[in-house]
This record gives C-alpha cells, sequence and structure tokens, in this order.
C-alpha cells in the first residue's frame, strides 16, 4: 500500500494568553501506518488534536487532514466524516444506553459497518441495554472504539487511549488498534506511555513544550541510534565529539557516553582514533531517546 | 434526526418536571377554587381568581423560571460533563447543533404554554365552572411567545457561560436586570415587559375589571419577539462557532 500524507501541519501555533501550548508546529503524518504523538503531560498533543478536529482553532498556521483545510470550518466537517476520535476520558453520552448510543452515532454515518458492530459488540461484551454512565471506564473505551471502528475510518485518532485503563484492557485496546491498522486505518494516537507507543507504532513524532522535537520511524530509530560508551586513561575535553550524529555527550570522569542518531560508523571509526582503552556499543530504546529528547529541547 | 433525539433527551427530564409541576398545579387551583379565591381581599369571579392565580400569579412566575431552565445546556454544559469532545467530532457543524438544541426548547415551551389552556377549560365544568376556550388559548399564545423570549436568556447565558451554576446564576441575573429595567419610569408606557404582556396586565388588549382577553392579541409585537427570539439563537450559534473546546 502506497503511503501519502494524510495530516500535515505548517507553522501551527496556539496560544492561550501569554502561554503558547503549540509553537510552530509542523506535523507530518503518513497514511496506512500506526503513529504515536508522545510527549509529556502537558506538552500539547490534546491541543493538537483539538486543532486538526476543529474543536479548538489555531491563533496561527494551517493544517489539512485527508486533504481537507483544518481552518475551515465546511472543510472540517467533510473531513470528519472520514475520520473517528477517540477522547481521552472517553466521555459518552450518559443518559443513552450502549444501543441508543449506536444508533445515535450510526445515524451520522452511512457507511456504517454492521458486520464491525456486531463482530465487536460479541469481542468486547458489551450490553445493548445498559446506560453509558454504568459503563465502567473499560467498557466505555470499548463502546468509543466500536463507535470508531465500525464506520472504517480513514483515519482513527485517539488522544491518551490507555489513560486510566488496566493491564487487560490496555492490551485489548493495542490489539484493536493493531487490527484496525491491518483493515488499512490510518492511527495516529498520543500518548505519554513509552512502552505502548514502542510496542505498536511505526512512526513517533515527539513533541515537547508545543515543539515537535523529533519526527522519526521507530525502524530507522532501531537501526540508526546507538549508545556509544567510550573508557580513555585520562579525561577528554566534550568538543572533541561534537560532530555530526552525536545527539548527545555525557562525560563522567575518563567516561565519554555518547548517543549517536545517525552516522554510528563514522563516529566509531573517530573514537577508535582516538585510542580509547574501551568501548561499549548498545542500541537505543524509545525511551532513552525520549528522555534524552525532552531533556535536550529544554 | 437524532441530534433533535439526543436534543429532547438532554431537556427530557427536565421537560417533563415542568409539564408535570405545571398541570398538577392547574388542576389543583381548579379543583380548590373555592379555597383560592378566598383568600382575596374582594369576592373573585372565577374568571379573575384563574388570571391572577395563573396568567398573572404563581404559575406565571413559575413558567418563567421553568423556561429560563429549560434554556441552560448546550456545548459548554457539555464540556463540563466532558462529552463535548464526543459531538464536536461528529459531521455537523456547532450552528446546527445550537439551532435542533433551540428548537427543541421552542417546542417544549410551546408545550408547557398549552398545558394551562389545555387542564383548566378541561377541569372547569367538573367543578362547576367554566373557562373559555378561547381565553386559554390566546393566553397560550401570550406565554408562547413570552416563554420563548425567557427561555433564550438561558439560551444565549449557556452559551456563553461555562460551569454548572454560572449559565443559570448568569441567565437569572440577565432576567432581573431586564424585569428592572423595562419597569423604570421611562420605560413604563412602551410595551417592553415580557411579564405584562404575557399577563395583560396594562396592555390595550386586555380588560382588567372582567379579567378577560378583549381585544386583538399584538401580532406585530409577537412577531417582533419571535424576530428577537431567533436572532439570539444565531448569535448564540455565531459565539458557538468561535469558542475552543
Amino acid at each position: 500500500m502506497s503511503s501519502t500524507c494524510i495530516i500535515e501541519t505548517h507553522e501551527l501555533t496556539k496560544r492561550y494568553g501569554s502561554f503558547e501550548a503549540v509553537c510552530s508546529l509542523n506535523l507530518r503524518v503518513n497514511s496506512h501506518r500506526i503513529t504515536g504523538f508522545l510527549g509529556r503531560n502537558g506538552a500539547g498533543k490534546s491541543t493538537t488534536i483539538k486543532m486538526l478536529l476543529g474543536m479548538t482553532h489555531p491563533t496561527a498556521g494551517a493544517g489539512v487532514v485527508l486533504g481537507k483545510s483544518i481552518n475551515n470550518p465546511k472543510e472540517n466537517r467533510e473531513m470528519r466524516r472520514e475520520v473517528a476520535y477517540v477522547g481521552e476520558d472517553k466521555q459518552l453520552y450518559a443518559y443513552m444506553t450502549v444501543q441508543q448510543l449506536i444508533r445515535f452515532t450510526k445515524s451520522f454515518y452511512p457507511d456504517w459497518q454492521r458486520d464491525v458492530e456486531h463482530r465487536l459488540l460479541q469481542q468486547y461484551g458489551l450490553p445493548l441495554d445498559r446506560k453509558v454512565k454504568a459503563l465502567s471506564k473499560g467498557m466505555r473505551t470499548k463502546l468509543a472504539l466500536l463507535l470508531a471502528l465500525s464506520r472504517r475510518p480513514a483515519l482513527l485518532i485517539l488522544d491518551e487511549p490507555s489513560e486510566g485503563l488496566d493491564p487487560v484492557s490496555i492490551e485489548e485496546l493495542l490489539q484493536a488498534l493493531i487490527a484496525a491498522a491491518a483493515d488499512g486505518t490510518t492511527v495516529f494516537f498520543s500518548s505519554h506511555q513509552i512502552a505502548e507507543v514502542e510496542r505498536i507504532a511505526e512512526h513517533v513524532c515527539i513533541i515537547d513544550r508545543g515543539k515537535l522535537v523529533m519526527d522519526v520511524s521507530l525502524d530507522d530509530m532501531r537501526q540508526d541510534y546507538r549508545r556509544i560508551t567510550l573508557g580513555f586513561t585520562q579525561e577528554q575535553p566534550r568538543e572533541k565529539f561534537r560532530i555530526q550524529g552525536i545527539q548527545q555527550i555525557q562525560t563522567s570522569g575518563r567516561q565519554v557516553v555518547l548517543l549517536a542518531n545517525q552516522n554510528a560508523d563514522a563516529i566509531l571509526e573517530l573514537a577508535r582514533s582516538m585510542e580509547p582503552v574501551s568501548i561499549d556499543i548498545s542500541a537505543v530504546g524509545l525511551r532513552e531517546v525520549f528522555l534524552e529528547t525532552v531533556k535536550e529541547a529544554r | 434526526m437524532m441530534l433533535w433525539y439526543k436534543a429532547w433527551r438532554e431537556s427530557r427530564d427536565r421537560f417533563l418536571l415542568s409539564a408535570v409541576t405545571i398541570a398538577a398545579l392547574c388542576v389543583g387551583f381548579v379543583v380548590f377554587h373555592r379555597q383560592g379565591a378566598e383568600i382575596s381581599d374582594r369576592p373573585l369571579t372565577y374568571l379573575e381568581y384563574i388570571w391572577r392565580i395563573v396568567y398573572k400569579g404563581y404559575l406565571r412566575e413559575l413558567f418563567v423560571l421553568l423556561a429560563l431552565l429549560l434554556g441552560i445546556g448546550g456545548l459548554l454544559r457539555e464540556r463540563d460533563h466532558g462529552t463535548a469532545g464526543f459531538t464536536l467530532a461528529l459531521p455537523v457543524s456547532r450552528p446546527h447543533l445550537v439551532l435542533v438544541r433551540a428548537a427543541t426548547g421552542l417546542l417544549e415551551i410551546a408545550v408547557l404554554s398549552l398545558l394551562p389552556a389545555l387542564v383548566i377549560p378541561a377541569l372547569s365544568p367538573l367543578v362547576g365552572q367554566f373557562y373559555p376556550w378561547s381565553q386559554s388559548i390566546q393566553f397560550a399564545i401570550l406565554w408562547t411567545a413570552g416563554g420563548a423570549f425567557i427561555f433564550v436568556i438561558g439560551f444565549v447565558a449557556s452559551n456563553v457561560f461555562g460551569g454548572e451554576y454560572t449559565a443559570p446564576i448568569a441567565a437569572f441575573l440577565g432576567l432581573l436586570l431586564y424585569s428592572v429595567i423595562v419597569d423604570l419610569p421611562f420605560l413604563e408606557h412602551y410595551p417592553l415587559d415580557i411579564h405584562d404582556m404575557m399577563s395583560g396586565v396594562g396592555m390595550p388588549y386586555f380588560k382588567s375589571s372582567v379579567a378577560t382577553l378583549a381585544g386583538p392579541l399584538p401580532w406585530a409585537e409577537l412577531a417582533i419577539i419571535f424576530l428577537i427570539v431567533i436572532s439570539l439563537v444565531a448569535l448564540a450559534g455565531r459565539i458557538a462557532e468561535h469558542q475552543d473546546f
């Protein structure tokens, strides 16, 4: 399946008074893959998602989702026909029963997939006649997913989907997202849970203080990112290691730890030319990259 | 169609409670008309009694309060309850959401206005009295217009102020301010007081000596009120369009 850009923002900015929640964000999300939108609490993930869906108006900048402008209310409304959204708190109309809410939601989408609805109803064991207010958060998440996936959306956006869920529910949620992506739905989800992003995402965008600080494929990251630990007989100045491909340098006595994000072979060659007494190379996980990137952005 | 269902479900409890209260009070006022009429300092005819207690008095005041409360709701309230995200992700424009909610509320107001018009003339013969249908229907028309105006005060307040209690308090204060302003001596002579318009007090179409609507209803004024209501609903739509959720 060919991959095209499904979400694109250009200098997208949201200010609340003097506080800049999202700052000149240039985000690109490609189709037919799962993209994790990673960031600390308050980094600007939810605000970005709300701007993409037209819930919040950008202060500046522009964005396009599925070829429709997010700044134009009419186009945004058209876009929402093909986009499903699952919000952070998964609050649904408490006064409706599961069945009433399904009936309500399906009335807005002519291409509602009854087979998907029935399959997920069985799979999730949702009680049709129970009021939404009587559902647990896990059940509400399943219902929200059912409402989202039964439309076979081109794009599924989830804001902190695993927030407040128990481990079993998280696992079911992640499996549902993997299955949705396998069915051709592009999945874009925000999270501050690194492990779950690393588990299912193919691409990750890291946002910190409203700014995009990393946009990388997880395969590329696994292939390119290396931690190189060098031991020397005497202390080394940091400046010696400031070369392309080194994202971070840590020195501790006679030990130098480099975080390389590309060019690892050339860096190793350079390091060897400095005649270290020991060299240790290790792969780097998303957790380390995230922590280093966020720390560096400060 | 399902948006109407949603608007109905969100206001249903308030509406039904209001309807039951109004109907029950009407029944009570008719059944206990003798005891009620005795409270007055002079003997009242049945027409006077009904007008005093229903169309001018307690029931009208209660109706005003209920109309104001029916106007409360909407997207800001949904934001407080956490459902605004779900609603706004639907492929529906915000003005459309606002319009459906307003139309549902206005229909409910019309039904509430009709309740005394149905209950009082229907029950009166059972207690040996008579209340003309023409009177009650005309009062229902006046109440629909007045109720729509009061409703839209609550409706606009709900679209401006978030928070569980802020909108009802703002709406109530707005209504209070309006009532004080139209009672100012230099404004008293203009037909601006919606309360007087609903009860007929001091209006050319009301004959106070017999407590009945005697002249043609003020159709031009009623049309203006509905225009104001429509304009304020449109304003609420515009406000909602520019809000961040």
